[in-house]
């Protein structure tokens, strides 16, 4: 369980977090959207130890991760700009690792060499990009971790790639009960991967709720109303509309069926609930707090 | 065994149950046969263990499959007591059959389309 609370962070006096609260049931996998500048890394890079909190509290199964080795040897990561030394090879690496999780397995190690085919003798620094991300996943894995945590983590993959590295992670939640907190942009990965999602803007968690609340508490619906109804009744609580044709787009904050019985009052000739996307209910989520986007013709 | 079609409208876990049920309500997924586990699911499909064990606790409480504990899940003989599903699929007939009268099929063709139904039994 990973939990934070209140958590300020500023740097020359912006606030970067600004009372962040959010909470990681053990063995979930949760997911951290927002948008840029939001506040996500460092969140992240309080979660690893890396930066200390101005105020609030972090802990992560009741401990506090602050200056922790012990807890932070169950807790491994992978962050948006992984760090490797210069000269090193892939087995340098491995070995560097070693020393800092007694839970580290060979055996995996050794599995693994060939799930990504990457020489171990290379020197990191000529690896491409997705490589040494890919590097990054193979040493991570091999830590046998209770907590992991990922920024941005498939940034820079092939597709094969990061269905094989989602593959593993998945496998890993499922046998040994692993807790995954990632921050991503990709909400079309995310919603297969995640139970629980945590929406960030301006250093704050604006709301979080497990995928099937999220799901189940806003809802699309495609309305066409009798001939002579040509406007949405002002009476349904509607958070957003829009018109094509005779077909009204009605987004509602509520479940399916509570949406229907609301609109069949009005008798409309068809109606058809859609369940909506993450990235939709992202983007009406966030409009409410306007950030949205803006029509710009350049 | 299963797949997943990302431009589709449903949760994925609809789309797990609905692929589970097609083979279960098929027979390619034969009465007592053993389902893959959640774990092996969740690493083939690359998906959260989770979302596929909402779809297995679904699919039994509507009674296609049922779990032993430690041993897994299994296919249901048949699943009778599934009401909603019923109603569910005679709204989609209901529907169907709106459209296939609208295309100008005679009420007879549909009848005679049931009765061929009731010879493969």
């Amino acid at each position: 369980m990973i939990e934070v609370n209140n958590l300020v962070k500023t740097f020359d006096g912006f606030a970067a977090l600004d009372g962040a609260t959010l909470s990681v049931p053990s063995g979930s996998v949760y997911g951290l959207v927002g948008p840029n500048g939001a506040g996500k890394s460092t969140l992240i890079r309080h979660l690893t130890g890396i930066y200390k909190q101005d105020a609030g509290s972090i802990s992560i199964g009741g401990q506090s991760v602050w200056e922790n080795p012990a807890l932070k040897a169950t807790i491994a990561a992978i962050p948006d700009d992984w760090y490797y030394f210069l000269q090193s090879t892939v087995v340098d690496m491995m070995r560097f690792y070693r020393g800092f999780y007694p839970q580290f397995s060979m055996e995996r190690y050794e599995k693994l060499k060939e799930v990504f085919s990457i020489d171990e003798k290379k020197t990191i620094r000529h690896l491409s990009k997705g490589m040494q991300k890919q590097v990054a996943f193979w040493l991570t894995m091999c830590c046998m971790p209770d907590y992991l945590i990922l920024d941005e983590p498939v940034d820079g993959l092939d597709p094969v790639m990061r269905r094989q590295v989602w593959s593993l992670v998945m496998g890993d939640v499922a046998e040994r009960g692993t807790t995954v907190l990632v921050s991503s942009h990709n909400l079309r990965e995310l919603e297969d991967v995640c139970d629980h999602v945590g929406i960030m803007d301006h250093g704050k968690v604006l709301l979080e709720r497990s995928l099937e609340q999220l799901q189940d508490n806003m809802v699309k619906l495609q309305v066409v109303f009798q001939d002579g109804m040509n406007e949405v009744p002002a009476d349904l609580p509607v958070l957003h509309a829009s018109k094509i044709g005779r077909i009204h787009t009605l987004i509602m904050r509520m479940n399916a069926e509570e949406a229907t019985a609301k609109v069949q009052q009005y008798a409309p000739l068809l109606v058809d609930a859609i369940p909506l996307t993450l990235e939709e209910i992202f983007i009406y989520e966030l409009g409410g707090a306007n950030y949205a986007v803006k029509d710009i013709v350049l | 065994m299963i797949s997943l079609n990302y431009r589709d409208s449903r949760p994925i876990y609809e789309q797990i149950k609905d692929e589970l049920r097609k083979l279960i309500v098929t027979g390619a997924m034969s009465a007592d046969e053993k389902l893959p586990s959640v774990r092996a699911l969740a690493s083939q499909l690359a998906i959260n263990p989770n979302t596929i064990q909402r779809a297995y606790n679904e699919l039994e409480s509507e009674g296609y499959i049922y779990s032993v504990p430690g041993k897994g899940s299994f296919a249901s003989a048949d699943a009778g007591t599934d009401g909603a599903r019923k109603e569910e699929l005679l709204a989609k007939v209901q529907e169907l059959v709106k459209e296939l009268r609208y295309l100008g099929v005679t009420h007879e063709d549909l009848l005679a389309l049931l009765e061929e139904g009731k010879e493969h039994d």
